[in-house]
């Protein structure tokens, strides 16, 4: 199979779903058309979730938008304080100490191993296997845990500020050792989880060949992180970012791009980002976790890219007077909605939604004003 | 005690619903309601996606315009006696998103949810902590079971 192409010539009937609907969690509205029971096109529309962040942000101090960019997302909100405060100091060009640094990406890993796991239970929730969706949500708790711990909050932590990271984030010996603690918990828990889920014949029976998203077509539709990875493109933004230098770990692909590579691409990942937790504890070096001594001066358009758990994410804007000013944020899920609606074709009604979900959809995130250029 | 009361204290219902927050609040309260750490099934509370079935229903987020008609016939579609629990800032006061610089109100936001539909108890926080959701659970509760 090289791509899908949707046929919008015969379809005979169309299922609506949403804006709220008990199959999905989020408000988003989802038609599709089915011949049989077979999906032929899907159709998402977002938009019920917009709150306008970037409007609510230009003309706020920098520091105060910052803090705002948190509020975007619930499950990456460290990705986007952090990104938003790199954005900040590139324009500005204020150097971040290295000891803030190993603690923003160790705050990253984190979120990262705890986004994971949340696509995990919620994958075996909507594969109706519940004993498997708590079992990660048991283990979730542990990272949350750790997050709270060093973030101060178990969602939105504020970790990051302008020129470091804030005082309260820093790591004292008791925090390295329950960091260390609890990472030798995942590990094991999800050593187990791994081994037990591959080997149930069941669960691999009914996600292997589903939501299918062929390799060219996830290229064309500019699909980013762990859902392009699962499509056998070895694309990680994280090997060309100068935060990631001191750390050794591997890129996971896996090569069909049906639910299980996507499930296993998240699953082996939260290992890597467990050997990186590692990496950032023994290595992390000694010295002052906030550099103050910086000036807050015009800029031009400044531009960020960062991987977060869900893709690429691209925050810009320019400081005028203190002041954000054309502020523009593009979330990794934007660009997914592409390989939800193809990803489901093909396939019956009853895996549509779980051939969304393997996308790692997060609606709130994707709900940006948005302009589209043809070319 | 009605038949009804006697059952329902045996099985309470638990809706979520949620109109345009963060999602940091709707995971903490899927995340207390399910997982195993904060188990609400415990107190013998379920988690239900029907309205018709549900007892309580749990709102997160400032009800954004597109959001407002949805909340309001699921309001309607819930059978009497019937509980709402306003979760978090957003469903509290509008939140970070209620007003654009300083006091100018934004037209995305149809306001806090006790202008939509009439709210029982209200948990604050941002977002909020899986042990306040279950105390705010556990409160309403002898309201839902005194009547009938």
């Amino acid at each position: 199979m090289d791509e899908k192409i949707p046929n919008s010539n015969v379809i005979e009937t169309e299922i609506p779903l949403g804006t709220v609907h008990p199959a999905a969690l989020e408000p988003y509205r989802l038609r599709l058309f089915v011949e049989d029971e077979i999906v032929r096109e899907a159709e998402i529309t977002i938009g019920v979730n917009h709150r306008g962040v970037e409007r609510i942000m230009e003309g706020l101090p920098v520091e105060k938008a910052n803090a705002l960019t948190e509020k975007i997302c619930g499950i990456c909100s460290n990705s986007h304080i952090w990104n938003s405060c790199r954005t900040g100091e590139l324009g500005l060009g204020i150097e971040v100490p290295e000891r803030a640094q190993f603690i923003r990406v160790l705050m990253s890993e984190l979120e990262r191993l705890h986004s994971h796991f949340l696509y995990l239970a919620h994958g075996c929730e909507v594969l109706s296997h519940e004993t498997f969706s708590m079992r990660v949500f048991y283990l979730r708790e542990t990272v949350m845990e750790l997050l709270s711990m060093v973030g101060g909050n178990r969602v939105q932590y504020g970790c990051s500020v302008l020129g470091g990271v804030r005082p309260r984030c820093d790591l004292d010996d008791n925090r390295i050792q329950r960091i260390i603690e609890g990472m030798d918990t995942i590990e094991a828990g999800l050593t187990d989880f791994v081994k037990r889920f591959t080997a149930d014949n069941i669960i691999m029976s009914r996600i292997t060949g589903i939501g299918v998203l062929p390799q060219k077509q996830a290229l064309k539709l500019a699909v980013t992180g762990p859902s392009l990875r699962a499509t056998g493109v070895p694309n990680d933004l994280r090997t060309r970012m100068s935060e990631y230098e001191p750390f050794d770990f591997n890129i996971i692909t896996q090569p069909d791009g049906d639910v299980k590579s996507n499930l296993i691409v998240r699953a082996l990942e939260s290992f890597e980002a467990i050997k990186i937790v590692r990496q950032v504890i023994d290595q992390l070096p000694e010295g002052k976790v906030v550099n103050h001594d910086w000036e807050m001066v015009d800029t031009d358009i400044t531009d960020s890219y960062i991987e977060v758990p869900r893709g690429t994410l691209y925050h810009s804007y320019a400081i005028e007077n203190g002041k954000v000013r054309h502020c523009i944020i593009r979330t990794p899920s934007m660009a997914n909605i592409g390989a939800m609606q193809y990803a489901c074709i093909g396939d019956q009604v009853t895996d549509a939604q779980l051939a969304i979900v393997q996308c790692d959809p997060c609606f709130t995130c994707t709900d940006r004003a948005i302009e589209i250029i043809r070319r | 005690m009605g038949i009804k009361s006697f059952a329902r204290k045996r099985a309470i219902h638990l809706m979520l619903v949620y109109t345009g927050g963060c999602n940091g609040c709707d995971i903490e309260i899927v995340n207390s309601v399910l997982s195993p750490r904060f188990d609400a099934e415990q107190y013998k509370v379920f988690l239900t996606w029907n309205p018709r079935e549900a007892d309580v229903l749990v709102v997160t987020g400032p009800v954004t315009a597109l959001n407002k008609k949805p909340l309001e016939a699921i309001y309607e579609a819930i059978p009497d006696p019937k509980i709402v629990i306003a979760a978090g800032g957003c469903a509290l006061m509008g939140g970070v998103y209620n007003n654009i610089h300083g006091d100018i109100p934004s037209e995305e936001i149809e306001g806090p949810v006790d202008k939509v539909i009439p709210v029982d108890a209200k948990v604050p926080g941002c977002a909020v902590r899986p042990q306040d959701v279950l105390s705010g659970l556990v409160s309403v509760l002898p309201k839902l079971l005194e009547q009938d």
